[in-house]
């Protein structure tokens, strides 16, 4: 198991090496400029092209791409993620005004489908062709084919013409203040956490009715079990493998794929610095973020793998 | 009637005539008083995006202006409820000699920064040298508006002079930009840079806090120049890049103001359902949005063919039918309609494009097309920017216009940063989308938009030198009268030789809580940020 767990390890530095070496070549090979960026801003304006030249020497832009790249992984060595080139600041102190926000609404999305999906996921199999089977299939049909952030405008639409209320614009960490904090996150953790359910429950249902088919469920029928004992003991356990990959899969999306919720909802979070880096082609930044999702993704599979032989002992990690 | 009755009466009447008078003089300074400035509160604000840095000389986005001019001092400034004057700020009188080339500002005494030092004519020397002459490594956004200045000198602790290579039209009224904020010398020493990431100002509020990309706040300085302001104790920036969230927050009441301006759409969803709780103010904004043509590729570098595309376009309709879509309202020249340099609607419909009779321009359209060889029309792709507003429905009404001559046009949205290089730099297109927006209406700002030795902001990649010749004259032009003239010829150049279409001048639509006092929308909205005579009532 140590050994199993030391080699996935050792696996995340050619995986992670080769995401920035593509991240790298695609941000230098699309066009745009960030010195351009900064000296023009959003309306144009007069720009000097020796203050451009000047812009591009004084972050490093002019020096040849292998340079670039290797400083860049030099600092990455050493925990350095460099300066964002747009704002000046380092990624680090960026990154963590933005990171505890994002992993708590993916923690509790991520709680809140689970919470909703597996049970109405196996209802809906062990209650196959029944009304319950159909309400749940129309919600979760629902849930993947409303866009989350759709549901996030109508939500906000509905409390403020309604109630004249909206959700707090600034965030408050739970620590701070509990109330305010979920004043705030509830919204979002409902609206992403319903499409999240939705995809679990699918993945649910289908594996519980596959498992629920199989011989040794119908032995246990036939041993005259309880079908409490029959379906969450052995069937639910079971059928548990493809559903906890893809609750991992979803969490690690979520720390950095919630670009349009976390706009909707005015969310500090991971998502939106991504795509105002690429925005604004702010290399370094772009870099450390994907590399941040790219390791999130691994360490995510890396527990999911883990898990595999607490449901199923017959796993064995060499 | 009986005479004791008829006096009853007549006591009755009068004795209501003077209750009636008596309450009315008690209701008047009621009335008055409810326009009295109120003391306190903070003014809560929602905004699209976060700054690069803090640092206003080396910005040019709203994001930064906003957040941070009441911070600091500027040496003049506009008229926070009148615009079109300049008055004083850290400067309290300006003249320029008579040859035009030396202009002398006297500093108002006593002026602190908020790290208690004194603010000085040093200061500002320092400040301008690093607007106008930057050291290495430091930007400066807007160097090419000094390019008159030969040197800044600072004789005495409250006199500040410019030194110009010529005379300037436009100087004084650049020292009166926004983005011309006093930092203290002894920081600029240390680091030049270093207000990227640091405030010291000596404006009306202190800097208190900022969380990128979330909120961005200033507390009341006590010891502001002017007695007795601030009115607010403070104000808070909320960031959201959402338009729709900004407007929210406004119908919620977690903002009172959004100072860029909102769509016609949420600006009529928010006036329904707040009604005069809400006030919505209109600023026609020095800023415009055309296309551009590459003047270099054929065939726009045939002048008929410019003419065609220019002429096909019904600009009266346009604004008609983009203002509630967008907020693009006004057809105008290359200086703002109605303003001092504008040339009158009548001789604005002489020019080409411009015409009221579209259909007769349509017809000489195709026929100028038909000449350069174009008898069927001809297509093109024109680069646009992958922003809703305005850009996409005022790319359609060209489209739309261009094909009742035949002439057929793909729309290529670009994300922002490979738009601006295809603009500024690369000249990969054949036409754009080219907007202009100023923090005032100067001519020299404008004009240079077209100018042979600007290729950064020349995105129509044309050389003339009969216009460099104009635009020369009329930035050393005194004399207002000479100015328009030749501004008015400058003008006529560039539509008589077709090197864009114009489109349509933009028409902010500011809504805010009607508690916020005293806050009139400037034309730019990078101006009269400062909010030192802003109040809130307790409404």
């Amino acid at each position: 198991m140590r050994t199993y767990i030391l080699k996935r390890l050792l696996l995340i530095v050619p995986t992670l090496l080769g995401v920035a070496v593509i991240v790298f070549l695609i941000m230098r090979v699309i066009p745009g400029d960030v010195a351009l960026m900064i000296l023009g801003g959003d309306d144009g304006g007069q720009i000097d092209p020796q203050q451009v030249a000047a812009v591009r020497r004084q972050l490093g832009l002019d020096q040849p791409l292998i340079v670039q790249f290797g400083t860049w992984l030099w600092g990455v060595v050493r925990f350095d993620f460099g300066d964002s080139l747009w704002t000046g600041q380092p990624i680090v102190h960026e990154l963590a005004i933005r990171l505890p926000l994002s992993l708590q609404l993916a923690l509790m999305a991520t709680f809140v489908s689970v919470l909703i999906a597996i049970p109405l996921g196996t209802l809906a199999a062990v209650r196959q062709d029944t009304w319950v089977d159909y309400v749940v299939r129309i919600g979760s049909i629902g849930g993947l084919a409303i866009p989350s952030f759709w549901i996030g405008i109508l939500c906000i639409l509905f409390l403020v013409i309604f109630f004249g209320w909206g959700p707090p614009l600034e965030f408050t960490p739970p620590w701070v203040d509990p109330w305010v904090n979920l004043q705030m996150m509830v919204w979002p953790v409902v609206t992403v956490g319903y499409r999240y359910a939705a995809v679990t429950t699918r993945m649910t249902r289908s594996t519980v009715l596959e498992v629920l088919r199989e011989d040794y469920i119908r032995t246990a029928w036939a041993k005259g079990l309880r079908e409490r004992a029959v379906v969450v003991r052995h069937a639910l356990k079971n059928s548990m493998l493809p559903v906890i990959t893809l609750i991992g899969t979803e969490f690690a999306f979520l720390i950095g794929g919630l670009v349009v919720t976390e706009t909707v909802f005015t969310l500090n979070g991971i998502g939106r610095f991504v795509v105002e880096a690429v925005a604004h082609r702010d290399y370094p930044v772009v870099q450390a973020l994907v590399f941040l999702i790219a390791f999130s993704f691994v360490m995510v599979n890396l527990l999911v793998d883990l898990t595999y032989a607490w449901f199923d002992p017959r796993i064995r990690y060499r | 009637m009986t005479g004791s009755r008829r006096q009853l009466t007549l006591r009755f009447v009068v004795a209501l005539v003077l209750l009636t008078g008596v309450a009315l003089m008690a209701s008047l300074p009621t009335a008055q008083a409810a326009e009295t400035p109120r003391r306190g509160g903070v003014l809560l604000a929602a905004i699209g995006a976060d700054p690069p840095s803090l640092d206003p000389h080396q910005e040019s986005t709203f994001a930064n202006i906003q957040l941070v001019a009441p911070l600091y001092s500027t040496l003049l400034q506009m008229d926070p409820l009148d615009s079109s004057k300049i008055i004083g700020d850290a400067g309290t009188e300006w003249n320029t000699s008579p040859d035009g080339l030396t202009v002398t500002v006297k500093i108002r005494p006593g002026i602190k920064f908020h790290d208690g030092s004194t603010l000085t004519s040093a200061d500002v020397k320092a400040s301008y040298d690093k607007i106008v002459f930057p050291p290495q490594g430091v930007r400066s956004s807007r160097k090419a508006h000094y390019a008159a200045v030969a040197g800044i000198e600072a004789p005495d602790p409250s006199t500040v002079v410019f030194k110009l290579k010529h005379p300037s039209a436009a100087f004084v009224a650049n020292l009166a930009s926004p983005w011309n904020v006093i930092f203290p010398k002894k920081y600029l020493d240390k680091d030049p840079n270093h207000f990227k990431n640091q405030v010291v100002g000596s404006g009306p509020f202190k800097f208190k806090s900022y969380v990128r990309g979330s909120t961005f706040e200033g507390e009341r300085n006590p010891d502001y120049f002017i007695k007795d302001r601030p009115y607010l104790d403070g104000y808070k920036f909320y960031i959201s890049p959402e338009t729709s969230v900004r407007a929210a927050a406004l119908r919620s009441g977690r903002a009172h103001i959004e100072f860029r301006g909102l769509p016609q759409s949420e600006v009529d969803a928010i006036r329904k359902q707040l009604g005069d709780k809400i006030t919505v103010q209109e600023a026609p904004t020095p800023g415009w949005w055309a296309v551009g043509f590459n003047n270099k590729v054929k065939p726009f570098d045939d002048v008929r063919v410019r003419k065609a595309l220019t002429l096909a376009i019904d600009r009266h309709t346009m604004g008609k039918v983009l203002f509630p879509l967008t907020g693009l309202r006004d057809v105008g020249g290359l200086v703002r309609p109605g303003t001092q340099w504008a040339m009158s609607p009548a001789e604005l419909e002489k020019l080409p494009g411009f015409g009221r009779d579209i259909e007769r321009s349509r017809e000489e359209a195709k026929k100028l097309l038909a000449e350069a060889g174009f008898p069927n029309g001809l297509k093109f792709t024109m680069i646009n920017r992958n922003v809703k507003l305005p850009y996409q429905d005022f790319a359609v009404f060209f489209i739309q216009e261009w094909k009742k001559i035949g002439v057929e046009v793909e729309n290529r949205p670009l994300e922002t940063a490979a738009w601006f290089d295809a603009g500024r730099q690369t000249k990969n297109y054949e036409a754009i989308i080219d907007p202009h927006v100023d923090f005032m209406d100067e001519p020299d700002l404008t004009l240079a938009d077209f100018l042979s030795n600007n290729p950064v902001q020349n995105w129509m990649n044309h050389s003339d030198p009969q216009l460099d010749d104009l635009y020369a004259r009329q930035a050393r032009a005194l004399d207002p009268a000479e100015r328009k003239k030749l501004v008015n010829g400058f003008e006529r150049r560039v539509f008589e030789q077709a090197y864009f279409a114009h489109g349509l001048w933009w028409v902010r639509s500011i809504v805010h809580a009607s508690k916020v006092k005293n806050w009139v929308a400037a034309p730019s909205h990078y101006s009269n940020q400062k909010l030192q005579d802003v109040w809130l009532s307790e409404d």
